[in-house]
Protein backbone atom coordinates (compact mmCIF):
# COMPACT_ATOMS: atom_id res chain seq x y z
CA UNK A 1 0.00 0.00 0.00
CA UNK A 2 2.85 2.40 0.78
CA UNK A 3 4.36 1.83 -2.66
CA UNK A 4 0.97 2.35 -4.30
CA UNK A 5 0.47 5.83 -2.90
CA UNK A 6 3.17 7.55 -4.98
CA UNK A 7 1.91 5.76 -8.07
CA UNK A 8 -1.67 6.85 -7.44
CA UNK A 9 -0.60 10.39 -6.63
CA UNK A 10 0.86 10.82 -10.10
CA UNK A 11 -2.59 10.47 -11.66
CA UNK A 12 -4.78 13.53 -11.60
CA UNK A 13 -7.90 11.37 -11.51
CA UNK A 14 -6.73 8.58 -9.22
CA UNK A 15 -10.04 8.90 -7.37
CA UNK A 16 -11.68 7.06 -10.25
CA UNK A 17 -9.66 3.95 -9.41
CA UNK A 18 -10.81 4.25 -5.81
CA UNK A 19 -14.44 4.36 -6.95
CA UNK A 20 -13.93 1.32 -9.19
CA UNK A 21 -12.13 -0.61 -6.46
CA UNK A 22 -14.86 0.08 -3.91
CA UNK A 23 -17.53 -0.85 -6.46
CA UNK A 24 -15.78 -4.14 -7.17
CA UNK A 25 -15.57 -4.99 -3.47
CA UNK A 26 -19.22 -4.04 -3.08
CA UNK A 27 -20.18 -6.36 -5.94
CA UNK A 28 -18.33 -9.23 -4.26
CA UNK A 29 -20.07 -8.50 -0.96
CA UNK A 30 -23.47 -8.42 -2.66
CA UNK A 31 -22.89 -11.75 -4.37
CA UNK A 32 -21.70 -13.25 -1.10
CA UNK A 33 -24.91 -12.06 0.55
CA UNK A 34 -26.99 -13.49 -2.28
CA UNK A 35 -25.16 -16.80 -2.02
CA UNK A 36 -25.73 -17.03 1.72
CA UNK A 37 -29.40 -16.10 1.53
CA UNK A 38 -30.42 -17.85 -1.68
CA UNK A 39 -28.10 -19.82 -3.84
CA UNK A 40 -26.75 -22.28 -1.29
CA UNK A 41 -30.22 -23.27 -0.09
CA UNK A 42 -31.54 -26.59 -1.35
CA UNK A 43 -34.98 -25.16 -2.08
CA UNK A 44 -33.46 -22.69 -4.54
CA UNK A 45 -31.46 -25.44 -6.23
CA UNK A 46 -34.50 -27.65 -6.71
CA UNK A 47 -36.51 -24.68 -7.95
CA UNK A 48 -33.84 -23.73 -10.47
CA UNK A 49 -33.52 -27.27 -11.79
CA UNK A 50 -37.30 -27.57 -12.19
CA UNK A 51 -37.32 -24.30 -14.14
CA UNK A 52 -34.51 -25.50 -16.37
CA UNK A 53 -36.29 -28.78 -17.03
CA UNK A 54 -39.64 -27.16 -17.76
CA UNK A 55 -38.04 -24.56 -20.02
CA UNK A 56 -36.13 -27.13 -22.06
CA UNK A 57 -39.13 -29.44 -22.23
CA UNK A 58 -41.28 -26.58 -23.46
CA UNK A 59 -38.78 -25.70 -26.15
CA UNK A 60 -38.56 -29.32 -27.29
CA UNK A 61 -42.32 -29.68 -27.43
CA UNK A 62 -42.73 -26.47 -29.40
CA UNK A 63 -40.05 -27.18 -31.97
CA UNK A 64 -40.96 -30.84 -32.36
CA UNK A 65 -44.18 -30.08 -34.21
CA UNK A 66 -44.77 -32.38 -37.17
CA UNK A 67 -48.11 -32.28 -38.95
CA UNK A 68 -49.94 -34.80 -36.81
CA UNK A 69 -53.53 -35.84 -36.30
CA UNK A 70 -56.10 -33.55 -34.73
CA UNK A 71 -56.38 -35.50 -31.49
CA UNK A 72 -52.60 -35.59 -31.09
CA UNK A 73 -52.43 -31.87 -31.67
CA UNK A 74 -55.04 -31.16 -29.01
CA UNK A 75 -53.34 -33.35 -26.41
CA UNK A 76 -49.98 -31.75 -27.24
CA UNK A 77 -51.48 -28.30 -26.73
CA UNK A 78 -52.75 -29.39 -23.32
CA UNK A 79 -49.31 -30.68 -22.40
CA UNK A 80 -47.74 -27.41 -23.51
CA UNK A 81 -50.22 -25.47 -21.39
CA UNK A 82 -49.42 -27.61 -18.38
CA UNK A 83 -45.67 -27.15 -18.74
CA UNK A 84 -46.11 -23.42 -19.30
CA UNK A 85 -48.22 -22.95 -16.18
CA UNK A 86 -45.70 -24.99 -14.18
CA UNK A 87 -42.92 -22.77 -15.50
CA UNK A 88 -44.80 -19.60 -14.56
CA UNK A 89 -45.45 -20.90 -11.07
CA UNK A 90 -41.79 -21.78 -10.52
CA UNK A 91 -40.72 -18.41 -11.90
CA UNK A 92 -43.01 -16.64 -9.46
CA UNK A 93 -41.53 -18.64 -6.58
CA UNK A 94 -38.06 -17.72 -7.81
CA UNK A 95 -39.01 -14.04 -7.86
CA UNK A 96 -40.14 -14.24 -4.24
CA UNK A 97 -36.85 -15.92 -3.39
CA UNK A 98 -34.87 -13.13 -4.98
CA UNK A 99 -36.88 -10.39 -3.33
CA UNK A 100 -35.52 -11.37 0.07
CA UNK A 101 -31.86 -10.91 -0.82
CA UNK A 102 -32.68 -8.02 -3.14
CA UNK A 103 -33.62 -5.91 -0.15
CA UNK A 104 -30.32 -6.60 1.62
CA UNK A 105 -28.30 -6.01 -1.55
CA UNK A 106 -30.13 -2.74 -2.17
CA UNK A 107 -29.31 -1.63 1.36
CA UNK A 108 -25.61 -2.41 0.86
CA UNK A 109 -25.54 -0.54 -2.45
CA UNK A 110 -27.29 2.43 -0.87
CA UNK A 111 -24.87 2.57 2.05
CA UNK A 112 -21.84 2.35 -0.25
CA UNK A 113 -23.27 5.06 -2.47
CA UNK A 114 -23.72 7.28 0.57
CA UNK A 115 -20.14 6.61 1.65
CA UNK A 116 -18.74 7.44 -1.79
CA UNK A 117 -20.95 10.50 -1.93
CA UNK A 118 -19.52 11.82 1.31
CA UNK A 119 -15.98 11.16 0.11
CA UNK A 120 -16.30 12.63 -3.38
CA UNK A 121 -19.13 15.18 -3.15
CA UNK A 122 -18.42 18.03 -5.54
CA UNK A 123 -15.22 16.40 -6.76
CA UNK A 124 -14.38 15.60 -10.38
CA UNK A 125 -13.29 11.95 -10.33
CA UNK A 126 -12.77 11.50 -14.08
CA UNK A 127 -12.86 13.24 -17.44
CA UNK A 128 -15.37 12.11 -20.05
CA UNK A 129 -14.07 11.63 -23.61
CA UNK A 130 -17.43 12.82 -24.95
CA UNK A 131 -20.07 15.44 -24.19
CA UNK A 132 -23.00 13.66 -22.53
CA UNK A 133 -26.54 14.33 -23.70
CA UNK A 134 -28.80 16.22 -21.31
CA UNK A 135 -30.39 13.22 -19.65
CA UNK A 136 -26.97 11.67 -19.00
CA UNK A 137 -25.40 14.94 -17.88
CA UNK A 138 -27.79 15.15 -14.94
CA UNK A 139 -26.15 12.01 -13.60
CA UNK A 140 -22.60 12.61 -14.81
CA UNK A 141 -22.48 16.20 -13.56
CA UNK A 142 -24.32 15.56 -10.31
CA UNK A 143 -23.08 17.72 -7.47
CA UNK A 144 -20.34 19.37 -9.55
CA UNK A 145 -19.82 23.10 -10.02
CA UNK A 146 -18.89 24.78 -13.27
CA UNK A 147 -20.26 24.13 -16.71
CA UNK A 148 -17.70 21.79 -18.27
CA UNK A 149 -19.93 18.85 -19.18
CA UNK A 150 -16.96 16.53 -19.64
CA UNK A 151 -16.36 16.57 -15.88
CA UNK A 152 -17.46 13.22 -14.46
CA UNK A 153 -18.95 12.88 -10.99
CA UNK A 154 -18.69 9.87 -8.72
CA UNK A 155 -22.36 9.02 -9.28
CA UNK A 156 -21.99 8.33 -13.00
CA UNK A 157 -18.84 6.27 -12.54
CA UNK A 158 -20.51 4.28 -9.78
CA UNK A 159 -23.50 3.60 -12.01
CA UNK A 160 -21.30 2.28 -14.82
CA UNK A 161 -19.40 0.11 -12.34
CA UNK A 162 -22.56 -1.26 -10.76
CA UNK A 163 -24.00 -2.36 -14.07
CA UNK A 164 -20.91 -3.71 -15.77
CA UNK A 165 -19.13 -5.32 -12.82
CA UNK A 166 -22.15 -6.82 -11.08
CA UNK A 167 -23.67 -8.19 -14.28
CA UNK A 168 -20.46 -9.86 -15.37
CA UNK A 169 -19.66 -11.10 -11.88
CA UNK A 170 -23.05 -12.78 -11.67
CA UNK A 171 -22.55 -14.31 -15.08
CA UNK A 172 -19.08 -15.51 -14.18
CA UNK A 173 -20.20 -17.10 -10.92
CA UNK A 174 -23.23 -18.70 -12.54
CA UNK A 175 -25.69 -16.71 -10.46
CA UNK A 176 -27.63 -15.19 -13.33
CA UNK A 177 -31.27 -16.32 -13.50
CA UNK A 178 -32.21 -19.16 -15.86
CA UNK A 179 -33.31 -17.79 -19.21
CA UNK A 180 -36.61 -19.62 -19.05
CA UNK A 181 -37.41 -17.83 -15.82
CA UNK A 182 -36.34 -14.47 -17.19
CA UNK A 183 -38.59 -14.95 -20.20
CA UNK A 184 -41.60 -16.15 -18.27
CA UNK A 185 -41.37 -13.97 -15.20
CA UNK A 186 -40.01 -10.79 -16.72
CA UNK A 187 -41.32 -7.30 -16.09
CA UNK A 188 -43.40 -7.45 -19.24
CA UNK A 189 -44.65 -11.02 -19.58
CA UNK A 190 -45.27 -11.94 -23.18
CA UNK A 191 -48.92 -12.31 -24.12
CA UNK A 192 -50.01 -15.89 -24.59
CA UNK A 193 -49.91 -16.47 -28.36
CA UNK A 194 -52.79 -18.94 -28.19
CA UNK A 195 -55.22 -16.35 -26.81
CA UNK A 196 -54.50 -13.94 -29.69
CA UNK B 1 -35.17 -35.94 -40.02
CA UNK B 2 -36.16 -37.62 -36.78
CA UNK B 3 -32.83 -39.43 -36.61
CA UNK B 4 -30.92 -36.15 -36.73
CA UNK B 5 -33.15 -34.71 -34.04
CA UNK B 6 -32.64 -37.66 -31.74
CA UNK B 7 -28.91 -37.42 -32.41
CA UNK B 8 -29.02 -33.78 -31.38
CA UNK B 9 -30.87 -34.66 -28.20
CA UNK B 10 -28.23 -37.26 -27.39
CA UNK B 11 -25.54 -34.67 -27.95
CA UNK B 12 -27.33 -32.27 -25.64
CA UNK B 13 -27.53 -34.90 -22.92
CA UNK B 14 -23.85 -35.70 -23.29
CA UNK B 15 -23.03 -32.02 -23.03
CA UNK B 16 -25.06 -31.72 -19.87
CA UNK B 17 -23.28 -34.74 -18.42
CA UNK B 18 -19.91 -33.16 -19.13
CA UNK B 19 -20.83 -29.59 -18.26
CA UNK B 20 -18.65 -29.69 -15.15
CA UNK B 21 -15.59 -30.94 -17.02
CA UNK B 22 -12.67 -28.60 -17.48
CA UNK B 23 -12.20 -26.74 -20.73
CA UNK B 24 -10.98 -29.25 -23.29
CA UNK B 25 -9.74 -28.99 -26.88
CA UNK B 26 -13.03 -30.40 -28.10
CA UNK B 27 -14.86 -27.59 -26.37
CA UNK B 28 -12.63 -25.02 -28.00
CA UNK B 29 -13.18 -26.70 -31.36
CA UNK B 30 -16.91 -26.50 -30.79
CA UNK B 31 -16.70 -22.71 -30.68
CA UNK B 32 -15.81 -22.74 -34.38
CA UNK B 33 -17.76 -25.79 -35.50
CA UNK B 34 -20.81 -24.97 -37.65
CA UNK B 35 -22.07 -28.53 -37.18
CA UNK B 36 -22.13 -28.41 -33.38
CA UNK B 37 -25.52 -28.19 -31.73
CA UNK B 38 -26.09 -25.34 -29.31
CA UNK B 39 -28.27 -25.03 -26.27
CA UNK B 40 -29.93 -21.62 -25.94
CA UNK B 41 -28.15 -20.87 -22.67
CA UNK B 42 -24.77 -21.91 -24.00
CA UNK B 43 -24.96 -19.76 -27.12
CA UNK B 44 -26.27 -16.87 -25.07
CA UNK B 45 -23.34 -17.14 -22.67
CA UNK B 46 -20.80 -17.29 -25.50
CA UNK B 47 -22.27 -14.23 -27.21
CA UNK B 48 -22.39 -12.42 -23.86
CA UNK B 49 -18.70 -12.94 -23.18
CA UNK B 50 -17.72 -12.05 -26.74
CA UNK B 51 -19.47 -8.74 -26.25
CA UNK B 52 -17.70 -8.12 -22.93
CA UNK B 53 -14.26 -8.84 -24.39
CA UNK B 54 -14.92 -6.58 -27.38
CA UNK B 55 -16.21 -3.88 -25.03
CA UNK B 56 -13.16 -4.03 -22.78
CA UNK B 57 -10.67 -4.04 -25.66
CA UNK B 58 -12.47 -1.22 -27.46
CA UNK B 59 -12.63 0.86 -24.29
CA UNK B 60 -8.91 0.41 -23.61
CA UNK B 61 -8.11 1.21 -27.24
CA UNK B 62 -10.37 4.25 -27.56
CA UNK B 63 -9.00 5.60 -24.29
CA UNK B 64 -5.34 5.03 -25.18
CA UNK B 65 -5.29 6.72 -28.59
CA UNK B 66 -7.37 8.76 -27.46
CA UNK B 67 -10.55 8.96 -29.46
CA UNK B 68 -12.83 11.78 -28.34
CA UNK B 69 -16.49 12.36 -29.16
CA UNK B 70 -19.81 10.62 -28.90
CA UNK B 71 -19.53 9.22 -32.43
CA UNK B 72 -17.12 6.60 -31.13
CA UNK B 73 -19.86 5.14 -28.94
CA UNK B 74 -21.96 4.53 -32.04
CA UNK B 75 -18.96 3.03 -33.81
CA UNK B 76 -18.29 0.70 -30.88
CA UNK B 77 -21.89 -0.52 -30.91
CA UNK B 78 -21.70 -1.15 -34.65
CA UNK B 79 -18.38 -3.00 -34.39
CA UNK B 80 -19.39 -5.24 -31.49
CA UNK B 81 -22.75 -6.06 -33.07
CA UNK B 82 -21.02 -6.84 -36.35
CA UNK B 83 -18.59 -9.17 -34.61
CA UNK B 84 -21.37 -10.98 -32.76
CA UNK B 85 -23.47 -11.29 -35.91
CA UNK B 86 -20.49 -12.50 -37.93
CA UNK B 87 -19.76 -15.10 -35.29
CA UNK B 88 -23.15 -16.74 -34.97
CA UNK B 89 -24.29 -16.29 -38.57
CA UNK B 90 -21.09 -16.96 -40.50
CA UNK B 91 -18.84 -19.05 -38.26
CA UNK B 92 -21.39 -21.12 -36.37
CA UNK B 93 -24.06 -20.87 -39.06
CA UNK B 94 -26.88 -21.30 -36.54
CA UNK B 95 -30.49 -20.73 -37.49
CA UNK B 96 -31.36 -17.64 -35.47
CA UNK B 97 -35.05 -18.55 -35.42
CA UNK B 98 -34.19 -21.50 -33.17
CA UNK B 99 -32.84 -19.03 -30.60
CA UNK B 100 -35.50 -16.34 -30.63
CA UNK B 101 -34.41 -14.40 -33.68
CA UNK B 102 -31.68 -11.90 -34.51
CA UNK B 103 -32.89 -9.38 -31.92
CA UNK B 104 -32.52 -11.81 -29.02
CA UNK B 105 -29.04 -12.90 -30.06
CA UNK B 106 -27.79 -9.37 -30.70
CA UNK B 107 -29.19 -8.15 -27.39
CA UNK B 108 -27.24 -10.72 -25.40
CA UNK B 109 -24.91 -8.85 -23.06
CA UNK B 110 -25.38 -5.58 -24.94
CA UNK B 111 -26.04 -3.24 -22.03
CA UNK B 112 -23.37 -4.72 -19.76
CA UNK B 113 -20.93 -4.48 -22.66
CA UNK B 114 -21.78 -0.82 -23.27
CA UNK B 115 -21.24 0.11 -19.63
CA UNK B 116 -17.99 -1.87 -19.49
CA UNK B 117 -16.79 -0.13 -22.66
CA UNK B 118 -17.65 3.31 -21.29
CA UNK B 119 -15.99 2.49 -17.98
CA UNK B 120 -12.74 1.36 -19.63
CA UNK B 121 -12.75 4.31 -22.05
CA UNK B 122 -13.34 6.91 -19.34
CA UNK B 123 -10.78 5.41 -16.97
CA UNK B 124 -7.96 5.09 -19.50
CA UNK B 125 -8.73 8.51 -20.95
CA UNK B 126 -8.78 10.16 -17.52
CA UNK B 127 -5.69 8.45 -16.13
CA UNK B 128 -3.48 8.48 -19.20
CA UNK B 129 -4.18 11.91 -20.68
CA UNK B 130 -4.48 14.29 -17.71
Amino acid sequence: MATAIPLFASFKYADSLTVVGISFCTALVCEAISWILIYRTSSYKSLKSSIDKASKKLETMKTDNPSSKLTNKKSKTKKIDRVESSLKESSRDLSLFKFKSGAVVALVLFVVFGLLNSLFEGKVVAKLPFHPITIVRKMSHRGLKGDDSTDCSMAFLYLLCSISIRTNLQKFLGFSPPRGAAGAGGLFPMPDPKTN
Amino acid sequence: MKESKSAKLNQLQQQENHQNAHLSPSKLAKLFDPDASWDKDQLGDVLHWIRQVVGLISGLLWGSIPLVGGIWIILFLAISSGIVYGYYAMILKVDEEDFGGHAALLQEGLFASLTLFLLAWILVYSLAHF
